[in-house]
């Protein structure tokens, strides 16, 4: 019994794919997050053509905000509708050269205050698929089925996520995640999945370097 | 054989209040027949058909949108006499189209909605004060099988994407708070007049042509 256990865990653990990650920041100002403050993540406009999918925002939201050095994050859906319509994807502003002139708008420092929103963090980038290949089969008869082949594929994750100093109105640098990862699927009769997670891993790095340049 | 049916109904969207200094005028918003039951579909060629229903979520949109931006709102109905009401101005919105993408037409993972709204504003005694239309557009990922909810989230933000643009730019584009101080000189106003009372029902509306990216198909209510 338990060796049966140790060998599923076992199965368990090596079936993953092959994934490189490179997590980097490049810093423009000395950062920190006093008592109560908090930030905010944001994707940057679908009108300058960036296609962040919403998973990966929940995930970065949910990642800068978990365990005991997790830090305060306003939900972006409740910021954006207290902004209304100041950060709709047609209205937010593209760099920090408007913020300024954003702050002067009747209701908006105040809201921001409110909140306690100290940074905001613009994402930028998604995951495409790059490559693939192989080639599997399947077939079922009243006997019964299964497949015979072997396929892979490859995905790159390429997201930066520019940190925007509201008490400064000023830009506190930027924090980037590239990983690729290549997943496989050989079949023998039974189909083996050998998956890559690597959004998954992009949000994970891109949270943890996040937080350590927030927080310093 | 016959190609798969989507449909999608919309739910009533929430515009929230917007942070912006109300526009001081009395304003009438008569709401047209169409946004009782609007309906869209589209084929996409040989593949499936989609059908968005948008239900009343327009009327609800824009008595919303106007509750926040004007000092006080009158919702009329498509039978109501406007003569028998007190205002500065009258709204009158219609669609002029309604479009939209699936990730198989776009070659990419996110439905789109394009709106097309036009708006006819007139004085308190029936002038046509001016016409605007917006162009408004959301898009979603596609993140389920189906892909009916990431519809109508494209929907939803390409609402949000009007009202943040008619907030912006309503009062450059149409000088509406002008009307705060009386109906206009009949010898400046709009070289079309249309009385905004009951003589408008027998009136089409001035346009009913569309033109978007993808499909150029234009609908009425249905």
């Amino acid at each position: 019994m338990q060796q049966s256990k140790f060998l599923l865990g076992f199965i368990g653990l090596s079936l993953a794919g092959c994934v490189t990650s490179r997590v980097e920041d490049a810093r423009a100002s000395v950062t920190g997050l006093a008592a109560g403050e908090s930030v905010v993540i944001m994707a940057k406009s679908y009108h300058q053509g960036n296609e962040t999918e919403g998973e990966y925002l929940a995930c970065v939201e949910k990642s800068l905000g978990a365990g005991s050095k997790g830090i305060n994050v306003i939900p972006h859906q409740q910021f954006v509708d207290e902004l209304f319509p100041w950060f709709e994807p047609r209205t937010a502003p593209a760099d920090t050269k408007g913020l300024p002139a954003l702050m002067d708008r009747p209701g908006v420092a105040d809201a921001v205050k409110g909140m306690g929103v100290r940074y905001m963090v613009w994402l930028d980038g998604d995951t495409e698929r790059v490559a693939e290949g192989g080639s599997l089969s399947c077939a079922a008869g009243p006997g019964g089925g299964g497949c015979f082949g072997f396929a892979w594929w490859q995905n790159d994750a390429d997201y930066e996520a520019a940190v925007w100093d509201l008490k400064e109105n000023a830009s506190a640098g930027t924090v980037s995640a590239d990983v690729s990862g290549t997943s496989f699927l050989p079949a023998l009769v039974i189909p083996i999945p050998l998956i890559a997670r690597t959004q998954t891993r992009a949000c994970k790095g891109l949270a943890q370097q996040l937080r350590a340049f927030i927080v310093q | 054989m016959a190609g798969c049916s989507s449909s999608v109904t919309m739910q009533m969207p929430t515009i929230p209040e917007p942070r912006i200094d109300k526009i001081p005028v009395d304003v009438a918003l008569r709401i047209p027949a169409e946004f009782e039951h609007f309906v869209h579909v589209e084929e996409v060629l040989g593949k499936s058909t989609w059908t968005i229903d948008l239900g009343r979520s327009n009327a609800d949109f824009f008595t919303q949108l106007f509750g926040h931006m004007f000092d006080t709102v009158v919702i009329l109905g498509p039978d109501d006499d406007p003569r028998e009401h007190q205002f500065d101005a009258l709204i009158e919105p219609v669609i002029d189209g309604f479009e939209f993408s699936t990730p198989g037409q776009s070659q990419s993972e996110a439905f789109a909605v394009w709106i097309r709204y036009r708006m006819s504003i007139f004085d308190s005694v029936g002038n046509r004060a001016s016409s605007w239309t917006v162009n408004a557009y959301g898009k979603s990922q596609k993140e389920e099988m189906g892909g009916g909810e990431s519809l109508k989230r494209a929907a939803v933000l390409a609402m949000r994407d009007a009202a943040a643009l008619i907030i912006m730019q309503m009062e450059r584009a149409t000088k509406i708070s002008q009307l705060a101080d009386g109906p206009l000189d009949p010898a400046t106003a709009d070289s079309d007049p249309m009385m905004a009372g009951a003589e408008q029902e027998n009136k089409e509306p001035a346009s009913v042509i569309g033109i978007f990216a993808i499909g150029g198909i234009d609908d009425a209510a249905e």
